[in-house]
This record gives C-alpha cells, sequence and structure tokens, in this order.
C-alpha cells in the first residue's frame, strides 16, 4: 500500500505541496488530478524519492520509499523520452537488466511485452524509426517490465489513437488483476470515471478533492433529477425549479425532498417517463467548478484544508 | 535506493557499446591518425622539395672578388642530402643511395661581366666581395628570389664555401675540414641527475628530451578531454531527450553518474588508445632505435593522473551537460575548462626548462593543471621531482576530483529534470545545498 502522510514541499517561500496525504490500496487504480502547476509532478517525484519531501511521510508497503530494498516503482512520467538510435527490444530489456532482471529473462520479457502491445515485429528496429504513438507504447512497456507492484503513470493516453488507448486500458486492468497498484495522472476525466476507483485532487498544493469516484460526484450533484418524458408538469412537490437540459428537464430538489418521492408523484400525475436519473455531475465539471471556484476538500473556498479522510476501499474493482 | 556497483556497471556498459558502435566514433578513430599523417605529409613534403629544388637550381655561382681574400675558392660545391634528411622525399626508403648535388663556381674580374651573365642566365647567383671584405666583413649575395623556408639551405652552402675559400691554403685541409664544420663531432656531455654520471648528452637524446614529456603529456591531456567531451555530449543529449525521469525510479543518480564515468570514460581511452597503437606500430621502430623507453614507475604516475584528471574534468563536464538547456550551450562552457587542461603546453619551455620553478610547481599543485603539468616533469629525462611534489599533488587533484563528483552527483539530480533555461549560480548553489 503507498501511503502519503502530511507531505509538504517548499520551494522558497511558496508551498508547491502543502500538508497532502492519501492512500492508495495494492490492486486500486487511483487518479491524481488537478489542475497545470498544482504540485502533481513534485508530489510525483516524491512518491519516486527522486525529490525528497521538506516534511510528511511516504511509505511504501509501511516502509519509506527512499530505505534499500523498497518495493519496485514504475514510473511514466508526462515528459518522457527513449534513446533514439538502439533497437526497441535493447531499451526494453536495458530497463529490465537495471531493475535487477538476469539479461536473458530482460529480453524475454520485453519480447513478451512488446508482442502484447503490438510491436513484436518491429522489436529489431531502431526507436526512432517509430512513430509517436509507437514509442509511447514502447515506453510503457519500459514502466511495465519487472512487474513493478506501484506503477505512477502520467498522461499515459495522450498520442494514442482509440485502438491503443483500448489496449492500455485493456492492459492497465490485466496489471491491477496481477495485484499492482496504479497511480495515474490525467487531465482525461472520462478515463478517470471509467478505470479508477479513488481520486484526489490537489490545486495550489493543496489537497481539494478526495474520495471514491461516486462519492465525489454524488458530493458535487445539485440535489435535481433529469426526467425525460413528453410533457413534465409544473406544481410537482418538492421541487424548487426547472430547466431544459439536452431534451430533458432537469428538477432541482428542495432540502429533504428524495428523487423517490418525486418519481412517485411524477407516476401519480400520469407522466409517460421515458428515462428517470438522478442528476450526477460529470467529474470534468467538478473538476472546473473545483478550480474555477477555489473550493476547497469541506466545498469552501481552498487554503489550508482539514483533511477528513474516507476510508480507502481495498482491491476495489 | 542506494548507489548500486551492478546497476553502474550496466549502465557503463551500455554506455561504452552505444558510443563505440557509432559511426562517428569509427570515423573518428580511423580518419584522425589519417589526416594527421596526410597533413605531415602536405607540410613536410613541399618543404625537403623546395629545399632541394632550390639547391639543384643553384647551378652555377659567379664570385666577384675584389679584396683578393677568396681567390682560393674551390670551383665546385657539393652538397649531399642522405635518405635520413628527406623525409617522404627519398625514393627507394631509407637504404637508397645519397643524393649529391654539384654547384659550379665561376671567377668574374668586375661586377658587370657577373650580371651579364646572370642577365643571361649563365649564372643563378653572384656573390661579391668588396675590397675591404676582411676587415669589414661585409660581403653581398645577388640572386633573383629567395624564401624563408628554401634560402636558409642555400646560405649555409655559401657561407661554408667562403669559409674554405678564405683558408684554402693557408692552413691544412683537416683544420679547414674543422673550421668549416666546428659542431661536426663536438659531443656534449651532461650529468645524470639520479646517478650523477656524465653520459653524452646526444641529439636524439636531447629532442626525445623534449618529445616525451610533449607525448606523454598530449595524450594524458587528450585522453581526459575527449573522455570528458562524450560525457558532455552523452549528458546533454539524456537530458535533451529527457529520458532521465523514467529512470530515476529504477537507478540512482550515482548510479547513473558512475556509470556514465566509466562507460564514457572508456571509450574515450579506446580512442586514445587506439591512436597510440597505431603511432606506435608506425613510429615504434624508431622510438627503439632512439633508445626510447618509459619506465614502469613513469607509467604508473601517468594512470593515476589520468584517471584522477579525467574523474576530476569528466565530473566538471558532467555538472556543466546537467545544468546548461543543450549542447551547444554546454560545449561553450566546458572550453573554458578545457583550455585549462590545456594551459601547462603554452607553457611548456618553462616547465621543462626549469622543472623546479614556482611556475612549474604552482601548475603541478593546481588541480586543473595538474596531470599535464606533472607529466610534463615526469618524463622530462633531466628532471627529478621531488616525492613531496608527486604526493601533494595527487592528494589535492584526488580531494578536488572526489568534491567535482559529489557536486555533479548533486547538480545532476535536479539539472536533469528541469528543462527549458540555463539557472544562475546562485540557483546552481541553491541546488547543491538542498540535494
Amino acid at each position: 500500500m503507498l501511503e502519503v502522510r502530511d507531505v509538504v514541499k517548499t520551494y522558497g517561500d511558496r508551498a508547491v505541496v502543502n500538508r497532502v496525504s492519501f492512500q492508495v490500496a495494492p490492486g486500486e487504480i487511483f487518479a491524481l488530478l488537478g489542475p497545470n502547476g498544482a504540485g502533481k509532478t513534485t508530489l510525483i517525484r516524491m512518491i519516486t524519492d527522486i525529490l525528497k519531501p521538506d516534511a510528511g511521510d511516504i511509505l511504501l508497503d509501511g516502509h519509506p520509499v527512499s530505505a534499500p530494498g523498497r518495493p519496485p516503482i514504475a514510473y511514466l512520467p508526462e515528459e518522457r523520452g527513449l534513446y533514439r538510435k538502439v533497437k526497441v527490444v535493447e531499451a526494453l530489456s536495458y530497463y529490465g537488466r537495471l531493475k535487477g532482471m538476469p539479461a536473458a529473462d530482460a529480453t524475454r520479457e520485453s519480447l513478451a511485452l512488446l508482442e502484447r502491445v503490438g510491436l513484436a515485429e518491429w522489436a529489431g528496429k531502431q526507436i526512432a524509426a517509430l512513430s509517436k504513438g509507437m514509442q509511447q507504447k514502447v515506453q510503457l512497456c519500459t514502466a511495465l517490465i519487472g512487474s513493478p507492484r506501484l506503477m505512477i503513470l502520467d498522461e499515459p493516453f495522450s498520442g494514442l489513437d482509440p485502438v491503443n488507448v483500448q489496449l492500455l486500458e485493456d492492459v492497465l486492468h490485466e496489471r491491477r488483476a496481477a495485484g499492482a497498484t496504479i497511480l495515474l495522472s490525467t487531465h482525461q476525466m472520462n478515463k478517470v470515471e471509467q478505470l479508477c476507483d479513488r481520486a484526489l485532487m490537489i490545486n495550489r498544493g493543496h489537497m481539494v478533492l478526495y474520495g471514491t469516484v461516486r462519492e465525489l460526484r454524488r458530493r458535487h450533484a445539485d440535489h435535481a433529477v433529469l426526467v425525460r418524458a413528453a410533457a413534465v408538469p409544473d406544481g410537482v412537490p418538492g421541487v424548487t425549479a426547472r430547466e431544459a437540459v439536452n431534451g430533458e428537464t432537469k428538477l432541482r430538489l428542495a432540502a429533504g425532498t428524495t428523487p423517490q418521492a418525486v418519481l412517485r408523484a411524477l407516476l401519480e400525475r400520469g407522466v409517460e417517463i421515458e428515462s428517470f436519473a438522478v442528476e450526477s455531475p460529470p467529474l470534468e465539471d467538478i473538476f472546473v467548478r473545483v478550480v474555477q471556484e477555489g473550493l476547497g476538500l469541506d466545498g469552501g473556498r481552498s487554503g489550508p484544508p482539514t483533511v477528513d479522510e474516507p476510508a480507502v476501499r481495498g482491491g476495489a474493482r | 535506493m542506494r548507489f548500486s556497483w551492478g546497476r553502474a556497471l550496466t549502465i557503463a556498459a551500455r554506455e561504452y557499446l552505444t558510443t563505440v558502435r557509432r559511426t562517428a566514433f569509427v570515423l573518428t578513430l580511423v580518419l584522425t591518425p589519417l589526416g594527421y599523417a596526410l597533413l605531415m605529409f602536405i607540410m613536410i613534403r613541399p618543404q625537403v622539395d623546395q629545399a632541394l629544388r632550390a639547391i639543384r637550381s643553384l647551378e652555377r655561382m659567379a664570385v666577384v672578388d675584389s679584396s683578393g681574400a677568396l681567390d682560393r675558392g674551390a670551383t665546385e660545391l657539393r652538397t649531399v642530402f642522405t635518405p635520413e634528411r628527406m623525409p617522404f622525399g627519398a625514393r627507394g626508403g631509407p637504404a637508397a643511395e645519397p643524393q649529391v648535388i654539384r654547384t659550379e663556381v665561376r671567377f668574374f674580374d668586375d661586377a658587370p661581366q657577373a650580371f651579364a651573365a646572370l642577365e643571361r642566365g649563365e649564372v643563378q647567383q653572384v656573390l661579391v666581395a668588396p675590397p675591404d671584405f676582411l676587415a669589414t666583413g661585409a660581403i653581398r649575395r645577388y640572386a633573383e628570389s629567395s624564401n624563408v623556408f628554401t634560402g636558409s639551405g642555400v646560405e649555409r652552402l655559401v657561407q661554408r664555401w667562403v669559409a674554405r675559400a678564405l683558408l684554402h691554403g693557408r692552413v691544412d685541409s683537416l683544420r679547414i675540414e674543422r673550421a668549416t664544420r666546428p659542431g661536426l663531432g663536438m659531443a656534449l656531455y651532461t650529468k645524470d641527475a639520479a646517478t650523477g654520471a656524465w653520459s653524452v648528452h646526444d641529439e636524439s637524446r636531447e629532442l626525445m628530451g623534449f618529445l616525451l614529456p610533449f607525448m606523454c603529456s598530449f595524450l594524458i591531456g587528450l585522453s581526459v578531454v575527449v573522455g570528458g567531451q562524450y560525457l558532455l555530449q552523452g549528458v546533454s543529449e539524456e537530458k535533451e531527450s529527457r529520458i532521465l525521469e523514467s529512470m530515476l525510479t529504477t537507478v540512482t543518480p550515482d548510479d547513473l553518474v558512475v556509470g556514465k564515468l566509466i562507460g564514457l570514460g572508456g571509450a574515450g581511452l579506446t580512442l586514445v588508445l587506439s591512436w597510440v597503437a597505431m603511432g606506435a606500430a608506425a613510429s615504434g621502430p624508431a622510438l627503439l632505435a632512439m633508445g626510447v623507453s618509459l619506465s614502469p614507475a613513469l607509467v604508473g604516475l601517468m594512470i593515476v593522473y589520468f584517471l584522477l584528471g579525467y574523474l576530476f574534468y569528466a565530473s566538471l563536464m558532467t555538472g556543466i551537460g546537467a545544468v546548461t538547456s543543450n549542447l551547444r550551450e554546454a560545449q561553450q562552457f566546458a572550453f573554458v575548462f578545457t583550455f585549462m587542461n590545456f594551459i601547462p603546453f603554452y607553457l611548456i619551455s618553462t616547465i621543462i626548462g626549469s622543472p623546479g620553478s614556482p611556475v612549474a610547481l604552482g601548475m603541478s599543485l593546481f588541480p586543473p593543471t595538474a596531470p599535464v603539468t606533472m607529466t610534463l616533469r615526469l618524463a622530462s629525462q633531466d628532471a627529478a621531482v621531488p616525492a613531496w611534489q608527486i604526493a601533494l599533488s595527487i592528494a589535492l587533484l584526488l580531494g578536488s576530483a572526489w568534491i567535482a563528483l559529489r557536486l555533479a552527483a548533486r547538480v545532476f539530480r535536479i539539472g536533469l529534470l528541469l528543462y527549458g533555461k540555463t539557472p544562475t549560480l546562485p540557483e546552481i548553489a541553491r541546488w547543491i545545498r538542498h540535494a
């Protein structure tokens, strides 16, 4: 398990990461979110032991990440590169050998990984000869080789076509099934909703969102329902306002009114309902709102937040 | 994570193999000595040819002797060119026959006749000894043209003829021979600094007294610079290609720095040693014939100075490569340090001529100039470098190299993760403090 406790990193008098705490369970896909310049890369660099925190602890399986013999971490940074004038399989097996694998095993696993990502026939070619998307997949393989326990992937989907995005998702699911913990940093919120169990969002170094994706969406919902029907009558008890949204009618509910009560009232009035859903904003809307409004974890203006840690869902699928 | 020799050697092997397999490396390896040999050929061959041509072209010389002092001069001048004096110019190699060039000397009663002959092309030069020649020494020589590279050969020839003409019939022939070539059989004996024994200080030894230290120190300087350049290039490329960040979860900055130092230093050393091997194959027999040999102690100290010098300069290059934003900028900064390595060559006459002087001592102790200066002094045949100076020089260089390595490793970690503008000195100082 990855555990980050009250971590602080300052440059000069500016706190780039300020008292950030979270936990990631084994077998979990966890999203690290935040606008540009929020402190995500600094946080990741501290988790990968590239930078030392000024305060706080970062533990992996209970041991400090800087301790000798800690479990291997794989990191696919956003700013990434490869040795260009090297054969693909040689580049990969080099990473494997650096991770302590015997040369033969490193070559064997490299070839297996290339087969998995559809690059087997390119194994003997120079990296410079590969397209950008292919290089992206080779870079992913450099992170995967050696079967690391913790994988940190920063914008892994950038530069990939939809087919390869699907391939990457499949690979991530396989790794999770094999017990790997995956920390995913991305701006593609649909991928977070699709893949991740929980998410942490930081803004200006502070934690502003932390919880399961479902919880976050529910917590930021407007307490409204979306109804698709031929005609939605006025005067439904417990509804304070209504508006048309993409062919549906959004009904804002009064405090204490449940969606079930509204559904019951509509049916009693003989409304022919095509669809009825509790309104749950997409993560992208929540992201924008939180960043633009500068909200903190408690929904108020962000400052140094009071961290109210949700329970970690171990091994959630 | 802690430093691991296993990872460092894996990195070293990759860096070495990647570098020596590059086309540029192979071309440098082969073309540099070929280019040098071609340059020597182009430079020396025309000089020898021109000197020969200048003497050959003097088929006849007119002499107008108004002083009467030269009236017994020979009517023929002979110049002998042995094969050793004609590098690249001797046909048939060193075993070929010497070439003899003859110049006829014609006496004229007065200058107008001599100049008329010159105008007609019957003679190529005119030598005029005025009536007061013996008293004043003034004598005039007229030639259509002359240049600095070819004129001295002809001048020496004419001087010898004048000397013989002055003495002919007045002293015996042996005295004439000794007087015209007084230095021919002169042997210089010098005292061996170590044993105190007197021994012949022959020309070839004197030449080697300069060449051997020069070659040894040049070898050290070149190895250090070539290895350092490979490191500078390697680190800059790594920074530009942004590979490091993904590697730092697998390796430590120390693994990378040490691996690169070994691998790229090895590549630089391979290059220089290959050149040495080629040079030895080409000129080794000649050097052996001249009795040139390197003592085991000198070779041992050269290795020590190479390793420490390389560690010092390569660490600096690592730091420069890490903090600068691209290779071009890195090379501009690196030039300053590379220049320092070669400063002793600008002062080579002082260092070899006065190995105990304050300049030589100061440069022997100053780490950036110590490897080349000390090699110059140690390889000088007549200089005995005090043991304390060697010990102090090595200690200072070792300490500086260690500090440079530690600073480089600190700067390397942060420098390679920052892209964009080159940091200021206060920023670098802050990295060193906080890394």
